[in-house]
């Protein structure tokens, strides 16, 4: 039987696989290069930085839910400087595609945070966080708002040259209005989506599971989510769109292809075992010769109706 | 050790027997069938109990004791059940296999040269008994005081150290009645220790490094947490440190120096853990 082809193109951007490891899951890169062969997945998109360092929210952080969890990390990072200046020289031989990841609380810090990453060196890409859950200023407010959505992406590109996919939540009225808002303005790409906006409480005590009391659900109780999500984005605007939400095994991955996804982004299931990643990427050719085609390309937007 | 030896790997653990050896207590004794690195006392594995896509993120679990040889490691983990994953755990039959990932963290620092005091709370006991065999094995001299909630919850297992043990049973149903942490103090007014190690629920460690604190004794805690990636990526088991930063609970810790925590008691804006 011939080779399934796993090679993946983000209108430009060439993977050897569509696996991605989502933002926010795999920390700087660093992290995870010493416990699992990343060059064996298609790429990475960094933990997302702000304007200057975040110590993020109070803990608890993290709460388990059924087939899922909540987070409310509230985007501690390092800061763009530190970014630039330490973390990727320090990917430089990585050996897979980086992209970075930016939040601002106003559309002049996604423009400097865009400036800054110009001639920082070793990316393929950006992802616009424009949906954190987790944040008083900015996140998820871009994020519901055509307007303010195409502002931020303007503001990006004006100061930046590279590739820009913009990270959309699915907790909004129509997020195709929001994706077409992103196209307009120069989006090179879609990421989708974001964790789902939650809230766990313990009765006994009548407080809620997180320091923040909201947080973010992901895991593969949104699955079905993400999966609308990206076919209600594809069929609207056609971008090029990195497909996640609930992802568990290679399965799931093709079904994002078939929804229109190019490639998928890997987040939470990661936690249960980071070799998850790895296993993903090894039954991919199975699953994608299971849903009738020999290559990851053929399958994407394949849903039929 | 060099760094890249010291690396976490995951790893297939096959139960090799299970003994309750208190209400709702049980020691897992698993065997990884190859020459993975041994955990040092203080260190964790995130254990996956097995709940697939409905149960998504591993439990961050102590180490009791370890033993490397020809036929690979054997690993043995106390669990208290207290939720499903603990609960999966302690209902594992021999023969059944876990995942486990590890050894993480940075566990306790070099063994004291005088003698130290040992504070264990509840199912903090299992670091510290890891930690007290090896100070048996280095002819190092302590006490370990072991808090309980009654009587029940006892472990047995304490009677194999070497060092002496003192219970403080909150109903008064074993040993001194009492919390263990308010003992802390009494101990150290005896005088002649020159390091203390507590594990236990929150609030107790903030009254053990208190009191070792005032007295100028250096105090390691072995700190517990929520937590996603056990490998410093996700950020989501941080504490607040004294120093007004976070602290990393899964690669900073969970053995941190008392000082360097910022305790609920001092103002803290969340809410101490009560396990």
């Amino acid at each position: 039987m011939a080779d399934v082809d796993l090679t993946t193109d983000l209108a430009g951007i060439e993977l050897a696989n569509p696996v991605l490891l989502a933002s926010g899951t795999a920390g700087y890169g660093n992290e995870l290069a010493p416990i699992i062969d990343l060059p064996r997945l298609g790429g990475i998109i960094l933990k997302s930085v702000t304007s200057e360092p975040r110590r993020g929210n109070p803990e608890p952080r993290i709460w388990e839910t059924s087939s899922g969890m909540l987070n409310s990390i509230g985007l501690e990072n390092v800061g763009i400087d530190a970014l630039v200046d330490e973390v990727l020289p320090s990917l430089k031989d990585i050996g897979l595609p980086v992209l970075a990841s930016i939040a601002g609380d106003t559309v002049r810090a996604f423009a400097r945070l865009g400036a800054k990453l110009e001639n920082a060196g070793g990316l393929a890409g950006i992802e616009v966080n424009v949906s954190c859950p987790n944040v008083e200023r900015g996140g998820i407010q871009f994020g519901v708002d055509p307007g303010a959505t195409k502002a931020v992406v303007m503001a990006v590109k004006e100061n930046c040259s590279l590739p820009v996919f913009v990270k959309l939540s699915a907790a909004v009225a129509d997020i195709a209005r929001i994706a077409e808002a992103a196209g307009q303005a120069g989006a090179f790409g879609l990421s989708l989506i974001n964790t789902v906006p939650g809230l766990a409480i313990d009765a006994a005590k009548r407080k809620p599971r997180l320091g923040a009391v909201t947080g973010g659900l992901s895991g593969p109780a949104i699955k079905p989510i993400a999966l609308k999500a990206v076919w209600d984005c594809y069929r609207a605007t056609g971008l090029p769109i990195i497909g996640g939400g609930g992802i568990y095994d290679s399965e799931d991955a093709v079904e994002f292809l078939l929804a229109g996804a190019a490639a998928v982004s890997l987040g939470s299931a990661i936690f249960q075992e980071p070799q998850r990643a790895i296993e993903l990427v090894d039954g991919l050719p199975d699953a994608i010769r299971r849903a009738g085609a020999a290559s990851a390309r053929e399958l994407v937007g394949g849903l039929r109706t | 050790m060099n760094e890249a030896a010291r690396v976490p790997v995951s790893s297939t653990a096959v139960l090799r027997r299970r003994d309750e050896v208190a209400r709702d207590m049980h020691v897992l004794t698993l065997k990884i069938e190859s020459q993975v690195l041994p955990p040092l006392p203080g260190q964790f594995y995130q254990v996956d109990c097995g709940g697939g896509r409905e149960h998504l993120l591993p439990r961050p679990i102590g180490a009791l004791d370890a033993h490397l040889d020809s036929a690979g490691l054997t690993l043995a983990f106390l669990v208290e059940s207290v939720g499903w994953g603990t609960a999966r755990l302690c209902s594992l039959e021999q023969g059944e296999s876990i995942g486990v990932f590890g050894p993480l963290g940075r566990g306790f620092g070099a063994l004291p040269e005088g003698r130290a005091l040992v504070v264990a709370g509840g199912a903090g006991f299992a670091p510290l008994h890891f930690l007290a065999t090896e100070m048996d094995k280095n002819s190092k001299e302590y006490d370990l005081l072991a808090g309980i909630a009654s009587k029940d919850k006892f472990i047995a297992g304490l009677s194999t150290l070497r060092g002496p043990v003192e219970v403080y049973s909150d109903d008064g149903s074993m040993g001194t009645r009492g919390l263990v942490c308010d003992a802390a103090g009494l101990w150290l007014d005896k005088g002649g220790f020159t390091k203390v190690y507590a594990c236990g629920p929150e609030p107790m460690m903030a009254v053990v490094a208190h009191a070792s604190e005032a007295r100028g004794i250096p105090c390691e805690v072995s700190l517990d947490s929520r937590m996603a990636c056990g490998i410093g990526a996700c950020r989501g088991c941080v504490k607040a440190g004294a120093g007004g930063h976070n602290l990393c609970v899964c690669t900073e810790g969970p053995v941190f120096d008392s000082r360097e925590v910022l305790w609920a008691e001092a103002g803290r804006q969340g809410e101490g853990r009560d396990g």
